[in-house]
């Protein structure tokens, strides 16, 4: 853990609070674990310390310029510490302390523990705080430049587009993280979030040129669920869902090709389950056992349970067929009677 | 297992101190791990007395004037220190419950036999309420915190295992839920985020506690649901599409199958091969994947996974409030009686 404490550090040595002539005025308080604590954790001397001294200053509500630089510290050593957070929040308002600098912070301990919530929601805090969201997208692009699929950096990413109406260069920005890396499904779930968010999933058009950015994707690797996933999740803004004409054509050719994806395999399945071509059914029988048998082995047994459903809906048609031929045998009766 | 030879003091040394403001949770992953291993019983009465006096000292009482917005249970005694003999937080105003803290410690005390007569049950409600917010959702505590699925979770659990939903406007909640379900019929952690198997469990657990599971999704969704939840199964599962498995989401995505009445469809052998692999030939305990150290969380839900499957030795878990089924019979048994 780097030491990032300009008071009381001394080059690389430690000063116990305990020996700090500026906090000579203050008894550290211990901490009462009671008789049996279950989960003991070892603390370290220095936790002890810092910590005695963070005990205090909470006791006392003591609001200085030192009791800052101590939850610095406490948070250096426990940054989980949701408590010290909170009153570190508290002395930036009542001391009225330089917003910008605790953004510096915030985004060094960031860089640090990218996965921890505490820190974030600190830096959510901030953002509101100052009402200015002019740092975010690039500090983000940044985090996500390390990990791209950060669930804390696309959460804040998610929030502050929504707050501050940042929606403007975002589909290009999740264009170019899915061409670095086709299978980032939090790129392709941040491209789905957009396209809802600016309308264009009322707009005919605008999905037909999404359903053609999934299946160019799509063409790439043909095993990526992602791409297929996002592609399915623009289907559920269409008047055909699984059976629009574009998606259809595309599947059959792919089939044709002799391409085996379970993706695709498993959204031939869907279209005949949704469609009424009795062909169409036999084959995703036929498909099913497949899938089972050779192309996606460790879901057999979800394969055969889509084999139940396709023969339930085979027979479901047959008695509705049946029901509309007696029907029409039973007019034609009516009439020659 | 390592978990065997802590058993017998019923004191679990945990190392890094980030763990420190979550001890109770913490605490919960130990008892319920030795609870699922058959092992709970070994500890002889008087430490797991011991053990609950400790868990109801992190209990938050309501103040004079009968405010209960801050209570519940808080993770650990860090700021708690000796006033005139007593236990006291040294600052009253920033001792608060926490939804994740106040559940573990609920279910803590379950899974050690006590009848929960010592919690202030109205006062944690309270406590639960103040937390909604106003898109449904729940923080963890007051004073400031994130607010999403995971904390309805832990809120649903809580007024389960009070029985007392009072403190919830569940039209609200259920609100939350249904607009964080994604385009691909997983949940996210909220509306518009990334589906993932952890938020995907506590947002189906939530539903089932209410009873509101079938209300909520149609026919087809839940349809969708089962098959983005076993299309996460590699071998062993992953939270996301496109992520490595990790030995929890055996737990997560498998107790979301459970749930959904599915979890027969799940390759076993597999499944059971990762879980085995991940787990620490020295130290015993598993981790997220091979050969990096086990953690309690992942040790406990390794377990969880593996129970699932009928594995011998180890005692059932009920999907929706990970706990033992024995706790929950117990916990059921205690609705009766109030
Ligand atoms: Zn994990």
């Amino acid at each position: 853990m780097s030491e990032t404490s300009s008071e009381g550090s001394d080059g690389d040595r430690w000063v116990f609070y305990k020996d700090r002539p500026d906090w000579k005025d203050v008894t550290p308080v211990k901490q009462e674990e009671g008789p049996f604590p279950v989960v003991s954790i070892a603390y370290n001397a220095k936790f002890k310390d810092v910590y005695d001294y963070m005990r205090a200053v909470l006791k006392s509500n003591e609001i200085s310029e030192r009791a800052f630089h101590l939850t610095k510290d406490a948070l250096e050593l426990n940054p989980a510490n949701y408590t010290v957070w909170q009153y570190r929040r508290l002395l930036l308002k009542d001391l009225n302390k330089d917003l910008r600098e605790e953004f510096q912070y915030v985004s060094q301990l960031i860089d640090e523990y990218p996965k921890n919530y505490q820190i974030w929601h600190h830096r959510m805090v901030m953002v509101e705080w100052m009402d200015d969201p002019s740092m975010e997208l690039d500090f983000l692009k940044e985090a996500l430049y390390n990990d791209p699929k950060n669930y804390h950096a696309w959460k804040h990413r998610q929030w502050v587009i929504k707050k501050f109406n940042l929606f403007e260069n975002e589909l290009e920005y999740t264009e170019s993280l899915i061409g670095d890396d086709l299978r980032n499904n939090s790129a392709w779930n941040q491209r789905y979030f957009v396209v809802l968010h600016t309308g264009k999933l009322s707009e005919p058009d605008q999905i037909r040129k999404e359903i053609s950015f999934a299946l160019k994707a799509i063409l790439k690797t043909t095993l990526n669920e992602s791409a297929w996933n996002y592609m399915r999740g623009l289907l559920i803004h269409t008047e055909k869902g699984v059976l629009e004409a574009e998606v259809v054509e595309f599947c059959e050719k792919l089939y044709a090709s002799g391409n085996k994806s379970p993706h695709l395999l498993g959204m031939l399945i869907d279209m005949a389950v949704e469609g009424d071509d009795p062909k169409l059914d036999e084959r995703a029988l036929q498909i099913c056992r497949e899938l089972a048998n050779r192309y996606d082995h460790v879901r057999a047994k979800y394969w055969n349970y889509m084999e139940t459903i396709v023969k339930e809906k085979i027979a479901a048609t047959k008695v509705a067929d049946q029901k509309a031929t007696n029907a029409n045998e039973a007019a034609s009766d009516v009439k020659n009677n | 297992m390592a978990w065997k030879s802590c058993s017998h003091s019923g004191r679990v040394a945990v190392d890094p101190i980030v763990l420190d403001s979550t001890r109770l949770s913490i605490a919960f992953f130990s008892i319920s791990g030795l609870e699922v291993l058959g092992a709970l019983k070994d500890i002889n009465d008087d430490n797991k007395k011991s053990m609950c006096n400790w868990i109801y000292g992190l209990q938050i009482h309501p103040t004079e004037d009968g405010d209960g917005s801050q209570c519940g249970f808080q993770g650990t005694d860090t700021f708690v220190t000796l006033e005139n003999g007593v236990a006291t937080n040294c600052n009253k105003m920033f001792a608060n419950g926490h939804l994740a803290m106040t559940y573990t410690g609920l279910a803590s005390l379950l899974i050690l036999g006590d009848d929960l007569s010592r919690v202030n049950k109205t006062a944690v409600i309270k406590g639960v309420a103040a937390l909604q917010q106003e898109d449904g959702s729940f923080a963890a505590t007051l004073l400031g915190s994130e607010n999403d699925m995971r904390f309805v979770y832990c809120a649903c659990c809580i007024c389960y295992i009070l029985q007392d939903w009072s403190g919830m406007d569940m039209e609200k909640t259920l609100s939350y839920i249904r607009n964080s379900f994604s385009y691909d019929s997983g949940f996210g952690q909220g509306p518009d985020l990334e589906s993932h198997g952890g938020v995907t469990y506590c947002a189906v657990a939530s539903l089932v506690l209410m009873e509101k599971l079938t209300e909520t999704l149609s026919k087809k969704e839940i349809e969708g649901l089962r098959r983005w939840a076993i299309m996460r199964q590699v071998s062993g599962f992953q939270g996301r599409a496109n992520k490595q498995e990790d030995t929890c989401y055996s737990f997560w995505v498998g107790a979301t199958l459970k749930m959904l009445d599915f979890y027969e469809i799940v390759n076993f052998e597999e499944n059971r091969k990762y879980i085995m692999s991940t787990q620490c030939s020295i130290m015993g305990g598993f981790s997220k994947v091979r050969d990096v150290n086990p953690d309690p969380l992942h040790s406990y839900l390794g377990l969880c996974g593996l129970s699932f499957m009928g594995e011998e030795g180890l005692e059932q878990v009920h999907p929706a409030l990970n706990i033992s089924m024995r706790a929950a019979d117990f916990l059921h048994k205690l609705h009766q009686s109030w």
